[in-house]
Parts: C-alpha cells; sequence; structure tokens
C-alpha cells in the first residue's frame, strides 16, 4: 500500500517536474515550489518542497514531502532524488541514478516515464530496493529487476500490459517468503472507469511452475470480482512450501513432506467462490511428526458452488497413528459446504475400516462427520504390535451405528467388539479428544467375557493358568494412550469348569505383589506339584493417576486374596499391598513376561 | 483521594486475604507429571531448537505471564522470519495448555492462574544472558 501511493506519487511528481522542466529558460538556474499539502483518495501529502537543480550540465531533482497513505496512522517523511533529470521533449522524462528513502524503504532506481494524452508508460530499473514496515513483518531486501508497463487509450478504453522480472532479492511478507529470485509476472488487459480487467497474467514461480489469472477489479474500490486462476503441473512441494505451507502452519497439515505434480484452478465470480479444483498427481504426503502418511495419491477434487462435484481419491499405501494403511480408492459426493459418500472403505492391516452413510458439512470454519462403521476383522497381534501395545492375540470387529468427529472430537455411540484371547471385550462410549493433536485423551468403557487364561498366560509367558475371566474396565481414560483414570474388575467366570494355575504362575503373581505380597506355597511340599487346582481368581484396580488401589476375590484382615485355592492339592496367592504403582506393576509384569528374571517366592 | 484510599484499602485487603490463603492451601506442585504434561514438554522441547536462536537474537522474548512474544522480527533474516508467528502461538498453546494440565494434576484447576504466574517467573530466572522478558510493560535484556 504504501509503496504503491508511493510509486503514484513519484510519477505525479515527475510529470509535474516535466511542466517546469520543459518550459525552463537558459536563465533560470534552479526551481524551487513548495505545496503545503495534497489530498488524494488514497492519502495526504504535505510540506512538499520540490527543488529542481539547473546549475549544473544534468539537472537534478530534489523533493522532501511527507506521505500519509489512508491505511497508516501517520506522515511518513521521504525524500526523492533524480541524479540525472531529463527531458528531450513534452511528455518523456528520465529520471536517472534516483533514490527514493524513507524510514522504511530505501530504494535506488532509474525511471523513463512517458506521458502523453492518450499513452503512459513506464519503465524502471530498480537496483538494490530495501522495505520494511515497523513491525519486519512486511519486508524486501536486495531487489534487482524491472518493471515495464504500456498503456494506450481508445475511445475511453486504455489497453495496457506490464512485466515484471525479479532477478535478485528476496521478500518476506508475512506469512509467505519468496526468498529465490528468478521468478517473474507479465499481464495485459484493459481498463475504463469502472473496471482493471486483466486478460491474461502469467505468474511463473521459481521452483513451483506457471500459473495463468485473468480478473476482474472494481477501479474505485480496488475489490476483485471475476477472477480465473490455472496451474497445470506445478511441482507439490514447491507449491506446498511457498503457499500452502505458511497458511497451514498451526493446522494438522502444517508440519508435511510432500512430492509430486499438481493441477490447480479457481475461479470466483461477483466476488464469491465460484468453482475450485484440485488434482493430484502420483503425490507422496508425510507428516514430519509421524501420524500419518500417503504414498502414490492420485486424487481429482472439484468444487462448484452451484453444481455438486463427484470427488476421488486414491493411494498405494501410508500409516496413521502407526497403523499402516492399504491401497485405498474413496468416492465422494461435493456439494457446496458438505461431503457426502455412501461407503468409503479405509484397508487398514489385513482388514479395513468400512465407512457406511459418511456426512460431512463445513460449518463456521469446522468440519462435523456422521457415520456408521463397521470393521472388516482386523488381526489383533498386528494391531497391537503396529501400536506399541502388549502383543494380543485375536480380532477387532464390530459395527459402530453412528461416528461423528466435530470439534476436535471423536466419539462412537454403540460398541466395537475385540475378539481376543478366546474371549471377547466390547468396548462402548467411546471418545478421542483432539487424535492428531499433542494431547490425546481416550474416554471408554470395556466389558470382558470368557478370556481364556490358558491363551493369554501362554502369550505372555507367565506360567499356565487354565480358566477363564469375566469382567469390566469402567471409566476408562487414557492421555496420550497411557492409562490414568479406570474401575477394573476382572475375575473367574460363573460357569467356568476347568481351573488349574501352575507353578510358576503362582509364583508370579505373587511376584507382582512386590515386596509386601506372599504365598501361602508350602513349598516344602507343593514344590512337587507342577499345578494346583483353584476356586477364583480375581483382581480389581481403581486407577487414579499412577496409583492402583488393589482388591480381589475376597477382603482379608492383612490385604487381598488373588487366588483362592481349592481342592487337593491347593493354593492360596494373597496381596498384601492396597496401593501399587501401575508403573511399578507394569513394569514387573514385564520383567516377567520378558523372563529375564528368576521370580523367587519368599 | 477518598476513592483513592478505598482503592489501596482494598487492595491490601485482597493481598492479606491471598496471603492468609496461601498459608492455608498447599503450594502447587510445579514438577508434577501425567502423560499429558509429559507430552506438552515433550513438544515444546522439539520446538526449542527452533525457538534458542530467536531469544538470543532478540527476535523473541518472554511476556510477564509465562507466554512468548515477537518482540523485534527484524532481528531475524528475512528467511528466518518465516513461521515465526506461527511457532510463537503454538508455544503459546502448548504452554497454555501446560499450566492447565498442571492445576488439573494438582487436582485444583481453579490454581490455573497462580500456576501460570509461577512459571512466568521460572522462565525468566531461567533465561540465559542475553535474551529479553517483559518487565512492567517494557522488553528488559538480561
Amino acid at each position: 500500500m504504501v509503496a504503491s501511493s508511493i510509486k503514484q506519487f513519484l510519477s505525479t511528481l515527475l510529470l509535474a517536474t516535466l511542466f517546469f522542466t520543459s518550459q525552463m529558460a537558459y536563465a533560470v538556474s534552479s526551481i524551487q515550489v513548495s505545496v503545503g499539502s495534497i489530498d488524494s483518495p488514497l492519502g495526504q501529502i504535505k510540506d512538499a518542497q520540490f527543488h529542481v537543480d539547473l546549475k549544473g550540465k544534468k539537472p537534478k531533482l530534489n523533493l522532501i514531502a511527507a506521505v500519509k497513505p489512508q491505511s497508516e496512522p501517520d506522515f511518513i517523511p521521504f525524500k526523492l532524488v533524480c541524479g540525472t533529470l531529463l527531458s528531450g521533449r513534452a511528455g518523456y522524462i528520465d529520471c536517472l541514478d534516483g533514490q527514493l528513502t524513507s524510514s522504511i524503504v530505501n530504494a535506488p532506481f532509474s525511471a523513463h516515464v512517458t506521458q502523453q494524452p492518450t499513452q503512459l508508460s513506464f519503465d524502471i530499473l530498480f537496483n538494490g530496493i530495501n522495505f520494511s514496515d515497523a513491525t519486519g513483518l512486511h519486508a524486501a531486501e536486495g531487489l534487482v529487476g524491472d518493471l515495464q508497463f504500456n498503456a494506450k487509450k481508445k475511445n475511453a478504453v486504455w489497453q495496457w500490459d506490464g512485466q515484471l522480472n525479479w532477478d535478485e532479492g528476496e521478500v518476506f511478507w508475512e506469512p509467505f517468503y519468496f526468498g529465490d529470485a528468478g521468478s517473474a509476472f507479465s499481464a495485459k488487459g484493459y481498463a475504463n472507469t469502472k473496471y482493471i480487467v486483466v486478460e491474461d497474467a502469467r505468474l511463473l514461480v521459481k521452483d513451483v511452475g506457471e500459473m495463468h489469472a485473468m480478473g476482474k477489479i472494481d477501479a474505485k474500490t480496488k475489490q476483485l470480482f471475476d477472477v480465473k486462476v490455472n496451474a497445470q503441473q506445478v511441482d507439490f512441494d514447491g507449491l506446498y512450501t511457498l503457499l500452502l505451507k505458511p497458511t497451514l502452519e498451526r493446522s494438522t497439515f502444517g508440519s508435511l513432506v510432500v512430492s509430486g505434480k499438481a493441477n490447480w484452478q479457481f475461479a470466483m465470480k461477483d466476488a464469491q467462490p465460484a468453482n475450485f479444483q484440485l488434482k493430484l498427481m502420483d503425490a507422496n504426503i508425510e507428516d514430519k511428526n509421524g501420524k500419518f502418511a500417503f504414498n502414490h495419491v492420485n486424487a481429482n477434487i472439484p468444487w462448484d458452488y452451484d453444481i455438486p462435484q463427484n470427488i476421488s481419491l486414491e493411494y498405494e499405501n501410508g500409516y496413521l497413528l502407526n497403523l499402516p494403511l492399504g491401497q485405498t480408492k474413496l468416492k465422494a459426493e461435493l456439494n457446496r459446504y458438505a461431503l457426502t459418500a455412501p461407503e468409503l472403505v479405509l484397508p487398514l492391516l489385513d482388514g479395513a475400516l468400512c465407512f457406511k452413510d459418511v456426512s460431512a458439512a463445513w460449518l463456521g470454519k469446522n468440519w462435523f462427520w456422521h457415520l456408521r462403521m463397521d470393521l472388516i476383522p482386523i488381526d489383533l497381534n498386528q494391531f497391537s504390535t503396529a501400536l506399541g501395545w502388549p502383543v494380543m492375540e485375536g480380532q477387532i470387529s464390530g459395527q459402530v451405528p453412528l461416528v461423528t468427529y466435530a470439534s476436535k472430537q471423536l466419539s462412537m455411540d454403540g460398541a466395537m467388539t475385540f475378539n481376543v484371547f478366546d474371549g471377547t471385550v466390547g468396548m462402548k462410549n467411546l471418545r478421542i479428544d483432539d487424535p492428531l493433536g499433542v494431547v490425546t485423551r481416550m474416554y471408554a468403557d470395556l466389558t470382558v467375557w470368557k478370556l481364556d487364561l490358558a491363551e493369554l498366560t501362554r502369550t505372555y509367558r507367565f506360567g499356565v493358568i487354565e480358566g477363564k475371566l469375566d469382567g469390566d474396565v469402567k471409566g476408562l481414560e487414557l492421555e496420550n494412550w497411557k492409562a490414568v483414570k479406570f474401575d477394573a474388575s476382572l475375575q473367574t467366570s460363573a460357569d467356568d469348569q476347568r481351573k488349574k494355575i501352575s507353578q510358576r504362575a503362582v509364583e508370579n503373581i505373587a511376584a507382582l505383589g512386590g515386596e509386601g505380597t506372599a504365598a501361602a506355597l508350602q513349598r516344602t511340599f507343593l514344590r512337587f506339584f507342577d499345578n494346583f487346582n483353584y476356586d477364583k481368581i480375581g483382581i480389581s484396580c481403581k486407577l487414579r493417576r499412577d496409583m492402583c488401589e488393589m482388591g480381589g476375590v475376597a477382603a482379608t484382615p492383612e490385604g487381598y486374596i488373588i487366588v483362592k485355592g481349592s481342592g487337593i492339592p491347593s493354593v492360596n496367592v494373597n496381596g498384601y499391598n492396597k496401593q501399587v504403582s501401575l508403573t511399578d506393576l507394569l513394569s514387573r509384569i514385564k520383567r516377567i513376561t520378558d523372563g529375564n528374571s528368576i521370580v523367587i517366592v519368599k | 483521594m477518598i476513592q483513592l484510599g478505598m482503592k489501596q484499602f482494598i487492595s491490601y485487603f485482597l493481598g492479606l486475604m491471598f496471603l492468609t490463603m496461601s498459608v492455608v492451601h498447599a503450594a502447587p506442585n510445579l514438577e508434577v507429571n501425567t502423560p499429558a504434561i509429559n507430552a506438552l514438554k515433550n513438544s515444546m522441547q522439539a520446538r526449542h531448537t527452533a525457538l534458542a536462536s530467536h531469544y538470543e537474537s532478540g527476535a523473541i522474548g518472554l511476556t510477564a505471564n509465562g507466554l512468548i512474544a515477537v518482540r523485534d522480527a527484524k532481528a531475524l533474516p528475512l528467511k528466518d522470519r518465516r513461521g515465526i508467528n506461527a511457532l510463537v502461538a503454538s508455544e503459546n498453546s502448548d504452554r497454555s495448555r501446560l499450566y492447565k494440565e498442571v492445576a488439573v494434576a494438582n487436582s485444583h484447576p481453579e490454581w490455573e492462574a497462580s500456576i501460570q504466574d509461577a512459571f512466568a517467573g521460572r522462565w525468566i530466572d531461567k533465561a540465559q544472558g542475553g535474551w529479553y522478558y517483559q518487565s512492567a510493560g517494557a522488553w528488559q535484556k538480561k
């Protein structure tokens, strides 16, 4: 704004100077003019002092004034010098070795201006322009290049064309940075009293590619009316780095590594977005924070304000929160600010998430999603390994009647089922806050039916326990996927028949209790038995932060019973520590299941 | 004058009340650890590499309320001004969230403001020589 106002003022000034120089008499050695103030729709100029020195061989111009563009609160003093001011004939002027200086700009330049009733043209060579506003967030350094402009008037219409070549220097215009010179801009069009029309603008951006544009601008308000922008086969990395990333810095897509090619077009009509199309060709997109990646992406995303459009997106593979994604082809309909699809299948490990009746709407700068979800069985071993959880055997499957995502919150109405260790774990009331954010919280309620202890203990090399467990984990709360709160209770299933526990498992359970837990194991006699019968196994933990308030199948005056023996031979395992740190407990389980230590029961 | 006197009295009264409350309540544990606090600290630690040079150049300074602000972008070469506002906004988002999480972990969500004040003092105390911080509304060089 400041620069453009100064440019306009500069032309006015040069034309005024022309008036003086073209009528000068040889007897005159200098011309001096003072102007108190000039008002224009663009701003004000005050305290202007023109001085044209005619004494030497080459006339010189000095101008000191203060300018106040409408957008600025204060007047900015500036000085304009033309080292050589030439005017061979009326309407032509050269300002050579020129310099424009103020607190915000230092611009060495040479300019040639032609002003005729039906013609205006100028050619400005700039040679090291430095510019910065007070905040330093809009600045340029060392700009070298040239700007050419020609306009001819015919029947009250100005036909114009212009070209800007940028050879050296860098520009930062928050949030955009253009560091590599070598870009060029050319445009042509016409202007009348109402509109400035750009018929063909060509912008060649180094490391990105070429863009074409046309548009119509209101001559008075400078509002952009009709615009069409079209870019074919541009470099997606260049486009992302230069134009997309700066506007996405704080979003999920602000830290990506991308490659591939893109076609892009955009149109506005009557100052409103009219249509848009983005095509990605063999693009790769990876989040630097490792939260997601999509490889070999091909997408066609058209959008039209009036006509619903079909969009498609395909990728060969990728991952989401460490979960590998298989080849995926998605199709949906985009109707103004709403997206719908009867079915979207997202292959995940050996199964898939099958989203049905998908509807999404863009309201108030947020996406709102509603859908149903069927889980095509996913192998739990691969799933738990991928997430870095303890390895589990089984499958995840289920149907979720309603999944919603709004305001960074994902929630499910309905139940998901994990077929795990020959039993079933049902999950309901699932809610995930900010799933891709810094702090992710997950809430759920779990119910466990008939978990086969034989499979569980074999998997974790815990010793062998035969029997089944029922129970629940109520109010489960995970903070960044770590448990911080739940009320869990697991105990032997009511109708369970075969209930045996190996000596090693007894020792390991006892060891879980730490120093305070002792097994009522009469080693002198019972050590000869590999297995014992039991009546019930039960353990409960009321977790708050890292502290578990422990319980078992029954309370004792000193603690609680974890394994209640039955028959002959039988064994009881009692717990005495009512408060156990979950971190300690997990590290003990890890030590035991890793099999790296020998557990000694005292 | 009377109004001023009344204001002073109220200030003293509130100050006294605050002191009394401080005695009654346990002091917040600023070192408390939860997975959320760890995640925020890790996120801030990862960002610190990018921020450290900006603190040194004086482009960014520590504010009196425990956040950070762009002090003078002109202290940086143009290419380094890229994303500086987003960097500051992301850091402030993490810091605000940290104060909230520390208050929650202390089982006193209502302590958030005083925890933020306590952290503000800590950040400035721990700042390296040459970094800028805000004091009484003005930037000071440490």
